[in-house]
């Protein structure tokens, strides 16, 4: 931290707020808030005399509440900047601290938030985690039994620069204990508060062990726990040294935790796994590890920042294996637990290459996006044509790169745009387009597959990210499914439009599969969600034309679910198989006026025409088995 | 290379019925051992964290030969101490079903009834926690068809409430806890705290 803040070229703002992140890669607006600190930081110089004079106490967040601290602080000793503040919650305006500032006049009560709006090139979000609060479950006494205390308390009770400069006493009666229990997996890996593994825990706790041991080698310690994860190198040597140090572990999570009330031992029931038998035994103290949870503000930071959250509250990264420092948005990079659990060298490196990430954004001159971006025509637009924006472009984009103006038609930010294809489905008249997945290119792609004996097909849309992957899964573990299957790719579920399906139906096809990422995989944040609301209202379109159920299937399916698109093709195979042949034909035939009073624009969007005319060329060249010059 | 089907296997009958289902999400942590009173007063070799795995293993005479897989008082300490969540009395349950469907007699004592002089008052079926008691239509010697109570041995555990509230004592658990030996206890028990006293 020290370092940094000499760093010329960095420019730590504590005591910060990001408000609003506008713009893109490159060019991002951060609006910040640098809250009121009502104290100059040009002029103090942290002599701390003001903290001397303030008669406030009140407890300190930083030393896990086990210490006071005064109403100006600072929160502890290595704080950079080293600029003291006043907590206006606390402050009783006695102004005792101006009096002991005294020449300085470092002190002034009339500050107030200010608002910045900074340049930058490119984000790292390093927000880091928080704790799980032990005292929800009241089986294990915490907030109750004063000699239960979290890995967090212990790390300060522990610390030589702690409340009790590292002499480890037990809150009860500030004794030294000698016979300690360390319990791991608290809410972690547990269904009711933290299904997850929180990763750092069972090293934590060997860790703590080790140290209170060295310490004090008369100190017993037995470590609870249901597995120990010992996976990086080095590990489960550390793990093996801690053995032959005689700390104690035991298999078994504890179930109950009880308090001798005269003494304040605890007792600690747990079933012994190695001896199949339950374990009463009894502890000076215990330290609960508690889970790794997001931040309470993380929901407010992934909207702020606009990037997707993983099941568990964390932020999603672009990719697992391959990007995991990267965000669905261009420029903006996790670094540390904000992305989820993991421990100090993970972080280190992750940082690393986040800040490597940003580096190469700050050292071009142009920045390569993917080229399958929308582009409008915008005399095509409805603020042209009808003199109104409808906006629904706008509402579909999950990055917030469609912006209508006034009456003037939808405009597409380049830089912000990731190609998912949704305002181009979306869009009522058909003035948006996705460059290498044009209606044109779609349109003869559809066309060509259902050039021979259309009934006997069933198009599969895929989404390049996931149904695409499922489907190549499928092929290479040689899971058999239905060779009437022709597999269409788009980049999202989200680019998957009506007039494409109106379209295959309209040429005979058997049946279509409208298949994407699961919601919480999406690539394009919420893409799928887009391409979801379309396929329900597809469904029920047809379910009220009268369409044989089964002939319209949607179904999500990740890449590493090679065995659901097997199946599901299968399925749909089961369903044409079951329908005599001059019933389904017949069935195709009663819905084509259907099919085409709706396709009636489709033709007028530039390019399709030409697609039309060369794809029947392409057809009939097909069916008579020719070449075409 | 073939390898015996796991498709049909011993877990898979106790998932298929409802409150098994979860079985398979157990990672032998031991709390349920430790939250149960059963293990920790009455019977040490009840161990509901190893039924789990006799099941998931295929050990089905195991499982059946258990105390586990009848001495389980359904009170639920297990299923709201357990992290992943899974209904442990259901899956004692579904064990304890199939062991009935193959036959197998619970290794508890079931109450007797003494068909020759139940009235068929219907007070034990009332007073019976497990619901195994029904009164039903059966032909008596000496009696001809009559109504008299019927004792399900799959579900009966043996608890003697019914026998505690017939009042033709025409009900009873047959084993050394007769009526004669539970007072003889409680009488020694009583002198006992008089002499501490």
């Amino acid at each position: 931290m020290v370092d940094a803040a000499r760093q010329p070229r960095i420019d730590v703002k504590a005591f910060t707020e990001v408000e609003k992140v506008e713009g893109f890669v490159g060019n991002f607006k951060v609006t910040l808030r640098e809250k009121a600190k009502y104290v100059l930081a040009d002029r103090c110089n942290g002599c701390g005399d003001c903290a001397k004079a303030c008669p406030i106490e009140v407890p300190n967040y930083f030393e896990m509440n086990l210490a006071p601290r005064k109403a100006i602080y600072i929160p502890m000793n290595q704080s950079v900047p080293l600029i003291y503040s006043i907590d206006m919650d606390a402050c009783i305006h006695c102004y005792k601290c101006v009096e002991a500032c005294g020449q300085l006049e470092a002190i002034d009560f009339s500050q107030k938030d200010k608002l910045v709006e900074e340049d930058i090139g490119a984000i790292v979000v390093a927000t880091g985690f928080s704790h799980f609060d032990p005292s929800v479950m009241a089986e294990y006494g915490y907030g109750r039994f004063p000699n239960v205390i979290t890995s967090m308390e212990m790390e300060r009770l522990s610390n030589s620069a702690g409340p009790t400069s590292g002499n480890l006493i037990r809150p009860s009666d500030h004794e030294n204990p000698q016979k300690l229990a360390f319990i791991n997996c608290v809410g972690s890996r547990d269904k009711r508060y933290v299904p997850s593994c929180s990763n750092v825990c069972c090293m934590y706790s060997i860790k703590d062990a080790i140290l209170l041991k060295q310490m004090n080698p008369d100190v017993d310690i037995t470590i609870y726990y249901i597995d120990i994860r010992t996976p990086s190198k080095g590990y489960e040597e550390f793990y093996d040294r801690a053995r032959e140090m005689g700390i104690h572990f035991q298999q078994g999570r504890p179930s109950l935790i009880t308090e001798d009330p005269d003494t304040h031992n605890l007792f600690v029931h747990a079933e012994d796994i190695a001896l199949g038998e339950v374990t009463e035994k009894e502890y000076d103290m215990v330290m609960l590890n508690q889970a790794v949870i997001p931040q309470p503000d993380q929901n407010h930071m992934s909207s702020v920042l606009n990037v997707a959250q993983s099941p568990g509250g964390w932020f999603m990264e672009y990719h697992p294996k391959l990007r995991p420092m990267d965000s669905p948005t261009d420029g903006i990079f996790f670094a540390g637990a904000c992305q989820g659990p993991k421990d100090i060298p993970s972080s280190v490196a992750q940082g690393s290459a986040a800040a490597s990430r940003a580096g190469r954004i700050l050292h071009s001159e142009e920045w390569e996006i993917e080229p399958t971006v929308a582009v409008v025509w915008p005399d095509r637009c409805s603020a042209t044509t009808k003199g109104k924006a409808c906006g629904l472009c706008v509402k579909a984009c999950p990055y917030g790169a469609v912006k209508i103006v006034g009456d003037k038609a939808a405009e597409i930010i380049t830089a912000k745009c990731h190609g998912c294809g949704g305002c181009v489905a979306e869009c009522p008249e058909n003035a948006i387009t996705q460059l290498h997945f044009t209606d044109a290119q779609l349109l003869s792609q559809i066309r060509a597959v259902l050039a021979d004996k259309p009934e006997e097909k069933i198009v599969a849309f895929r989404c390049h990210w996931c149904s695409y992957g499922g489907a190549d899964l499928a092929g290479t573990s040689h899971f058999e499914y239905t060779s009437n299957e022709r597999g269409l790719r788009v980049m999202c579920s989200a680019r998957m439009d009506t007039d494409f399906i109106y379209e295959a139906y309209r040429l005979g096809a058997g049946a279509v599969l409208y298949s994407g990422c699961h919601p919480q995989d999406c690539h394009y944040i919420t893409g799928q969600v887009i391409g979801a609301k379309r396929a329900a209202r597809l469904t029920k379109l047809f379910n009220r034309m009268g369409m044989t159920k089964g002939r319209f299937r949607v179904a999500w399916i990740s890449a590493a679910e090679g065995d659901k698109y097997a199946r599901v093709l299968n399925e749909m195979q089961a369903v044409l198989d079951d329908m005599p042949l001059e019933k389904l034909k017949a069935e195709i035939e009663e819905l084509k006026p259907q099919m085409e009073k709706r396709l009636k624009k489709f033709p007028n969007v530039p390019g399709v025409s030409e697609a039309m005319d060369f794809s029947d060329t392409l057809t009939k060249a097909i069916n008579e088995q020719k070449e075409i010059g | 290379m073939s390898h015996a089907s796991t498709v049909t296997s011993f877990a898979d009958e106790v998932k298929a019925i409802p409150g098994g289902e979860h079985l398979e999400l157990c990672y032998s942590c031991g709390t349920c051992v430790s939250k149960c009173m059963i293990q920790q007063k009455i019977e040490p070799e009840f161990n509901p964290r190893r039924l789990l795995r006799m099941v998931m293993e295929d050990m089905k005479e195991e499982a059946f030969n258990s105390p586990t897989t009848w001495l389980c008082s359904e009170c639920d300490l297990c299923y709201q101490a357990c992290p992943q969540q899974i209904h442990i009395s259901g899956v004692i349950n579904a064990v304890k079903a199939i062991a009935v469907d193959d036959g197998k007699a619970t290794i508890l004592h079931t109450a007797k009834v003494n068909q020759q002089t139940c009235v068929a008052c219907g007070l034990c079926a009332e007073a019976c926690p497990y619901e195994a008691i029904s009164i039903v239509q059966a032909k008596v010697p000496f009696r001809g068809m009559i109504q008299v109570a019927k004792v399900d041995p799959g579900r009966c555990m043996a608890c003697g409430l019914c026998s505690a509230v017939c009042r033709s004592t025409s009900i009873s658990i047959p084993d050394e806890n007769t009526d004669d030996a539970i007072i003889g206890n409680l009488w020694d028990w009583m002198l006992l705290q008089e002499v501490e006293d």
